[in-house]
């Protein structure tokens, strides 16, 4: 029997979202939230081993009360448990208290029904810091792929998983011991369309909520805005990249090209710096 | 939230509403009070996240469904404190509206709402009264028993059958399960139907009181704006004030867009760009663009209201009046009686057409039918009647405008020159038959 567990983050729809010009913070107020979509992937990549190999999904995240709709689309999508990790020390937990409230919730899991596939999404959408997986999987002295594209096989018996991920210039496939841990792109696996019954299901579904006590009682200085050394001094939104003038050195001429780049240099901010190493 | 599950797997409700809207919750809202159950299905991602309306709800029909509205803390913006017409020339705006009087009662008769927050509170109420909302599911049919009586509805989902002997259809504009329930014989038609246009502009409260002479925030503005809004196009403007916003459009018949091949966006931009509109939007920030339809075409247009099984509310049967802006208040009412009609059926245990037409005979005995009969030749009033469009917003900015410029002039040329404004555009004769035929109109004669 497979059983995958996903950990999922309920995120604010960034595409719906807007930067306080004055502190440049994000305003959440009023902004609806969804499941993060890398999340959502995950969990079909799951659902869709599950169904290939027979066995279960579980899904856990931690949240305030209102990720229950979450967790709710992911038994949508064929998930069969949902916990929810939720109290008050929870909150303001940065990605090292999250991964450590996490390796634990994973290994009482695992503890009562033995995990071969840790999945998370590649990063969340909200923070961008694709820390959590790693963070979680290093806990848990598990193998940890990134960025992973697709599951070639899963073999349950002979304990391994061979997982394709993506680098920068090639993609690699990966031999795993099990349990593994992986993050997951959107390739990994299309979102299903759920049928009715399933729908109904998880319109019915109530998760299990955790506390910071029971069944597990966390360490009170590992968790939340206590075990969270990240400072955040000033969020500040990208300035816009503009698209590069386009000049065919054999209409102008090397000459006044290479002018013209050492123009567009000293104009930068930070031209003279890379002024003095282009001319050394 | 009990749906009676039988043996054999099959999902089977009492009644089964379709569409989460303002007909469709409220109808859903009145079954669960009467101890059926029901399945409310929606095809968006949430109750609203469809919705593209900028307008007014009334009072008078969210208390006939809930008693104690106002105790829920309904997501309204502003009451309605002064409303009225606009009347456009080229360059000039005739300002017709009333405040206070009867404008001035609180809670206010009228409350400008974002139907995307409204819509999904007003499905809450319904859930909380034991509703069985299924959303992000689109009804693509009905199912129908082996004799052809209709039984329940197909989705668009894999075993997405769902059984009820009674369906009320609160689909929208787009008739498509009134088509397939065979109660209109023919689809939409491009001239019963608007498309509206609109914008939604964030702008601070402050400003939108400044703007539009409001004492304070808890004064908001409606008003229909006629004339040169629309290109010469039949049509017809509007504004409401939001919190801080302002949902600014206008509707045009689809038949004469189409014909003048004229782009809605275009057209919005003109009218956004008129100098008597454009300094109330000034520097607001783009909330929303929307384009919705809206059916006008009133009683010619509406389809038989129930078949065996079936009973339809809302604008899928065109239940909209124009002139005064009503159609919010006819779908969520319709809605509860359609709703008081399927809970008798089921006490009589009889589906048929005979047993569900007690609906219409609670809608007739109501303003809804009785109103839409009356106007039933308003609807395409302006489409015939064109000078109600050009000849009498332009007379009216220039009769006003004279009489407040005709200083040093004898009173007698300032008369005569008014007049002539108007008898230059139209006869008098003409004028006087005009009139007429809008007071018979108007009056259902």
């Amino acid at each position: 029997m497979f059983h995958a567990l996903v950990s999922i983050k309920q995120v604010p729809d960034t595409t719906n979202i807007r930067i306080d010009p004055e502190t440049g913070n994000l305003i959440r107020q009023g902004v609806p939230t969804i499941l993060n979509p890398y999340d959502a992937h995950a969990v079909a990549s799951a659902v869709e081993w599950k169904r290939k190999l027979g066995g279960k999904v579980t899904v856990i995240s931690m949240g305030p009360p209102a990720a229950v709709s979450s967790i709710r689309e992911c038994i949508e999508m064929g998930a069969d448990r949902g916990i929810l990790l939720s109290a008050r020390q929870f909150s303001g937990a940065d990605t090292l208290a999250t991964s450590y409230v996490l390796a634990s919730t994973i290994e009482a899991v695992h503890a009562e029904d033995p995990i071969d596939l840790v999945f998370f999404g590649k990063q969340a959408i909200d923070g961008d810091t694709a820390q959590v997986g790693p963070g979680v999987a290093s806990r848990l002295n598990m193998p940890m792929v990134t960025y992973a594209i697709a599951i070639r096989e899963v073999n349950t018996d002979e304990r391994y998983a061979v997982i394709e991920r993506k680098t920068e210039t090639r993609n690699e496939s990966i031999k795993a011991s099990l349990p593994a841990a992986l993050t997951c792109e959107k390739d990994i696996a299309e979102i299903p369309f759920a049928s009715l019954p399933d729908l109904i299901a998880s319109l019915r579904y109530e998760p299990e909520v955790w506390t910071a006590e029971s069944p597990i009682a966390f360490d009170p200085a590992q968790i939340g805005l206590k075990g969270s050394p990240t400072t955040v001094f000033k969020t500040g939104t990208p300035e816009k990249h503009v698209a590069g003038e386009v000049v065919k050195t054999v209409d102008v001429g090397v000459e006044t090209a290479v002018k013209m780049v050492l123009d567009r240099l000293a104009m930068m901010a930070d031209g003279n710096t890379i002024l003095g190493m282009v001319r050394q | 939230m009990t749906s009676k599950q039988t043996q054999n797997g099959k999902i089977q409700f009492d009644v089964i509403v379709v569409g989460a809207g303002l007909a469709g919750s409220a109808a859903a809202a009145v079954t669960a009070q009467g101890g059926l159950s029901v399945a409310l299905i929606e095809r968006g991602q949430a109750p609203g996240a469809k919705n593209s309306f900028g307008g007014a709800l009334y009072t008078h029909s969210l208390e006939e469904i809930y008693p104690d509205f106002w105790d829920r803390k309904p997501p309204l913006e502003r009451p309605v404190t002064e409303a009225g017409f606009w009347f456009l020339s080229k360059d000039g705006l005739v300002n017709m509206t009333v405040r206070g009087g009867a404008l001035g009662r609180q809670p206010a008769d009228a409350y400008v709402a974002l139907r995307a927050k409204f819509d999904l509170w007003w499905a809450e109420q319904a859930a909380q009264s034991g509703a069985f909302i299924i959303p992000k599911t689109t009804v693509t049919d009905f199912i129908r028993d082996s004799s052809g009586k209709i039984v329940g509805v197909d989705t668009d989902r894999a075993q997405g059958r769902i059984y009820a002997p009674v369906v009320i259809v609160c689909e929208g504009v787009n008739n498509l399960l009134t088509l397939k329930a065979g109660l209109s014989k023919s689809d939409l038609k491009p001239k019963a139907v608007a498309l509206g246009v609109k914008q939604l502009i964030a702008l601070p409260a402050d400003t939108i009181n400044a703007r539009f002479g409001l004492p304070d925030n808890s004064h908001g503005l409606a008003v229909t704006v006629a004339g040169d809004v629309s290109m010469g196009l039949t049509g017809m403007g509007f504004v409401y004030t939001g919190n801080d916003c302002v949902s600014i459009g206008l509707g045009v018949t689809l038949e004469e867009l189409a014909k003048a091949k004229i782009r809605p966006y275009a057209l919005l931009q003109r009218y956004l760009n008129h100098p008597a509109i454009a300094p109330l939007v000034a520097g607001g920030r783009l909330m929303e663009y929307g384009a919705h339809l809206i059916p006008e075409g009133g009683w010619n247009d509406m389809p038989k209201l129930y078949t065996d099984g079936v009973m339809v509310a809302g604008d899928a049967a065109t239940m909209v009046n124009a002139l005064h802006w009503e159609g919010t208040n006819m779908a969520i009412i319709a809605g509860k009686e359609a709703a008081e009609t399927a809970i008798k059926a089921h006490r009589r245990q009889d589906f048929s057409g005979k047993s569900l037409s007690e609906y219409r005979e609670r809608l007739s005995k109501r303003f809804i039918l009785k109103d839409l009969r009356q106007y039933r030749n308003l609807s395409r009033f302006l489409e015939n009647h064109p000078t109600f469009m050009d000849v009498y917003p332009n007379f009216l900015n220039d009769a006003l405008g004279m009489f407040f410029t005709g200083y040093g002039k004898t009173k007698k040329d300032l008369y005569g020159d008014i007049v002539r404004s108007l008898t230059r555009r139209r006869p008098l004769i003409k004028v006087v038959g005009d009139m007429l035929a809008f007071g018979k109109a108007v009056m259902g004669i």
